[in-house]
């Protein structure tokens, strides 16, 4: 069968037949693009990215308010961080909130993003207005929420046999809640994107095989078009883990890290102490902390899924 | 393999996002004042009022040979942007400041001149304020600011509609008040709407609550560096009354929810679902914008009630004193600078503040009162004022600013339940007061 062939097929091994790339037969000409060519990109990755990123490694082992000199004072910062029950938990909270964003909005994305892949014109309609929410910034959609859902004049108010006495912000639980959903809410389109664009690249010849084989269509969604999509489905899940681990803009409108610290996620924690608190220090080292979580998570991901050997899953084609 | 060199990179792009905001922290603090131009700056929180500013400044630079340059930062960054320029040669002459703990790091930097020699030469920069008021930007004994826009005490507002249908007279005691809470929870209503999700407006509750039972001694103590204050029957008393009143119903189960800041809780007093809303005196005019037909018809205010055996002095009020204009070292007009700070007093400042809504805190203001936009509401916030002892200010503002996170932290956990009284007590014991 087909269908079988294609996901237990172990290595499609490298594909070097001739042709393949006729860009570098045309550079040996021009001869290979050297550092010369990457020098702006590099001097504004150095300026923007490098450079306060080594700016804020010193800074996290100085004491510093903003007003009088920065101090060095070891590793205080760090050792205070360690201490800190507020900080421990934001951990677990970030990772609960990246856990739930990637849950949430893989299947979801995949099942949009394969509907919408058909050319059908309601679908390409549709899939117009499943984009909107992307278009809008993370602040717009985030008072739009909390507008939204307002005890007293929201839909809580209207929906009281789902939501209670409408308390979702003043719970650690709901306001979790609400924040993946806004999260879900406002990132989904743009995963489903990458999975209609993947979806579209499936070779037809793959699904007029399986008809014949007497596939049905939940078999054809499982046997082709699931494998198929591995590839996109690790891209868009770094983005979501990236982006779940760096959010912010969320919990500082919609629930200030709160109630009490319950919201708290590492992010909105480095603003708590470094632009509320004045201490940049451990603002500094929170940051830091995050950057180096962040680059290990998604390095494990990659190996893990084996996307760095970036193996071809077409089938059939050549 | 391509893709494998360009993955950490993604990653780290992904990375610098968080970076990006601490970048923001090290900006070149250029404010648009610069350092030595023979001129002095005076840099001004960017609002609506900034058209008064505009129009004094004008009144100075006529006859004046310094000339005085006014720059404002919007809102939202203005605390921020002045945190980051004001040791460095960018920084204004005169800044806008909410007294207190806003300035009291600045002090510490030996960063501000003390007024006392300006005072000395002229009394009228201390005389012609509403004590209450002035003292309030008093760091150490010494007076480090000159009020420079309008007074907001918090009051206790009500929904005369509401009341009226419950039996219910706008409270004079705590007592009558816990009595309204029980008539208006049996009528259906909320009795006392709270916008807890914005934590300032729960935080309101406590600094009046703890200066009617234990004066304003209390914070004054804590301030001082004095954290047994937290521990004492006054504290404890007080905590309890706010606790008693949370779990009686007054606020309802979802007031974290509710903001006042996105119309939440204003809306709910003016759609008569409840009966009381405590806020600041700028609540008039929000709910005369949002709500104009219940304003002009059904809002009613009063003070906030007293509590018998209390030793706070009933007539005190809690809330933001003003605003006020403080002068750096380093600034080299010091004689111009004191010129320009009488215009705080002067009776063009009192009638433009007045024409905007504002209510001055200047001696003189009681004579141009009934010019004021709604004359008698002014008329009772400005004899509140006057008659207070003693003026509680904001406890986020009183604190310095690096407090206020972890003071509102407090203030909300225990009033949903998450600390208990000892819990709360250690929480403002581990409050930074310096």
């Amino acid at each position: 069968m087909t269908t079988e062939t294609t996901s237990a097929r172990p290595a499609a091994g490298p594909r070097k037949g001739p042709g393949r790339r006729p860009p570098a037969s045309s550079a040996t000409k021009v001869g290979r693009p050297g550092f010369a060519w990457a020098l702006p990109a590099a001097v504004f990755f150095a300026l923007f990215a490098i450079v306060p990123l080594i700016m804020v490694a010193v800074l996290s082992f100085m004491s510093w308010d903003g007003i009088s000199p920065p101090e060095f004072v070891g590793t205080d910062n760090w050792s205070r961080l360690m201490d800190d029950p507020v900080m421990l938990k934001s951990i677990w909270l970030t990772l609960l909130l990246t856990v739930l964003g990637v849950v949430l909005q893989t299947p979801l994305s995949i099942v949009l993003g394969v509907w919408a892949a058909g050319y059908q014109r309601n679908r390409a309609v549709l899939s117009v207005i499943y984009f909107i929410p992307l278009l809008l910034s993370a602040t717009a959609v985030s008072v739009l929420w909390r507008a939204l859902l307002d005890p007293n004049f929201g839909i809580p108010a209207d929906a009281t046999w789902l939501f209670g006495d409408g308390n979702l912000f003043g719970e650690q639980a709901t306001a979790i809640g609400v924040l993946a959903f806004v999260s879900t809410w406002q990132f989904t389109p743009f995963h489903t994107l990458i999975y209609q664009g993947a979806a579209r690249a499936v070779p037809p010849v793959l699904y007029q095989a399986a008809e014949i084989d007497g596939a049905g269509r939940y078999r054809q969604f499982f046997h082709i078009t699931l494998p198929q999509l591995r590839n996109s489905m690790i891209t868009s899940m770094i983005l979501m883990i990236v982006g779940g681990l760096t959010t912010f803009e969320t919990v500082l409108i919609l629930t200030q890290g709160g109630p009490g610290t319950d919201t708290t996620i590492s992010a909105y924690y480095m603003y708590d102490k470094a632009f509320k608190g004045y201490d940049f220090g451990v603002g500094s080292a929170i940051a830091l902390a995050l950057v180096v979580a962040a680059t290990i998570i998604s390095l494990i991901v990659v190996r893990v899924s084996g996307y760095d050997k970036m193996r071809s899953t077409m089938e059939g084609v050549s | 393999m391509k893709t494998r060199a360009r993955l950490p990179r993604l990653v780290a792009c992904g990375a610098t996002l968080a970076l990006a905001l601490s970048l923001t922290a090290c900006g070149d603090g250029n404010g648009g004042a610069s350092a030595d131009d023979g001129k002095i700056h005076v840099l001004v929180y960017g609002d609506a009022t900034n058209k008064v500013e505009k129009r004094i400044v004008d009144t100075f630079n006529k006859t004046s040979d310094v000339k005085v340059v006014l720059d404002t930062i919007p809102g939202a960054d203005y605390q921020q942007k002045l945190q980051t320029i004001i040791s460095t040669p960018q920084a204004p002459d005169i800044f806008f400041n909410w007294g207190g703990g806003s300035i009291k790091p600045f002090v510490k930097a030996d960063l501000l001149l003390p007024l006392d020699d300006f005072i000395k030469k002229n009394p009228d920069l201390e005389n012609k304020f509403l004590p209450s008021v002035f003292n309030n930007a008093v760091v150490d004994g010494k007076p480090y600011g000159i009020p420079m826009r309008g007074t907001q005490p918090v009051l206790l507002f009500h929904n005369k509609k509401v009341l009226q249908e419950a039996g219910v007279t706008p409270p004079k005691t705590w007592d009558e008040l816990v009595d309204a809470v029980g008539r208006l929870k049996d009528k259906g209503v909320t009795p006392i709407a709270l916008g807890g999700g914005d934590i300032w407006p729960t935080q309101m509750w406590f600094q009046y609550l703890f200066d009617r039972v234990a004066g304003p001694d209390l914070l004054k103590k804590a301030l001082a560096g004095d954290k047994s204050a937290w521990e004492s029957p006054e504290s404890k008393k007080a905590l309890n009354m706010i606790r008693e009143l949370v779990d009686a119903g007054a606020f309802g189960k979802n007031y974290d929810s509710v903001k006042y800041t996105n119309g939440g809780s204003v809306a709910l007093l003016a759609s008569d679902k409840a009966g009381f809303e405590l806020m600041g005196s700028w609540y008039y005019s929000q709910q005369l914008t949002d709500h104009k037909e219940f304003a002009e018809k059904d809002l009613g205010y009063s003070a906030f009630p007293t509590v018998e055996g209390g030793k706070g002095d009933p007539k005190n009020v809690a809330g933001n004193t003003n605003n006020y204009y403080s002068v750096m070292k380093k600034t080299k007009h010091p004689e111009a600078v004191a010129e320009f700070l009488k215009l705080m007093y002067s009776d063009e400042f009192v009638k433009a503040q007045l024409d905007i809504g504002n209510l001055p805190t200047t001696t003189n203001t009681d004579e141009f009162i009934d010019s004021a936009v709604s004359p008698e509401y002014s008329r009772f916030q400005y004899d509140l004022v006057a008659d207070a002892p003693s003026f509680q200010l904001s406890w986020d503002q009183a604190y310095p600013q690096k407090a206020s996170s972890d003071l509102h932290k407090a203030v909300q956990q225990f009033f949903n339940g998450q600390l208990d009284t000892d819990g709360f007590i250690q929480a403002m014991q581990a409050l930074p007061t310096e």
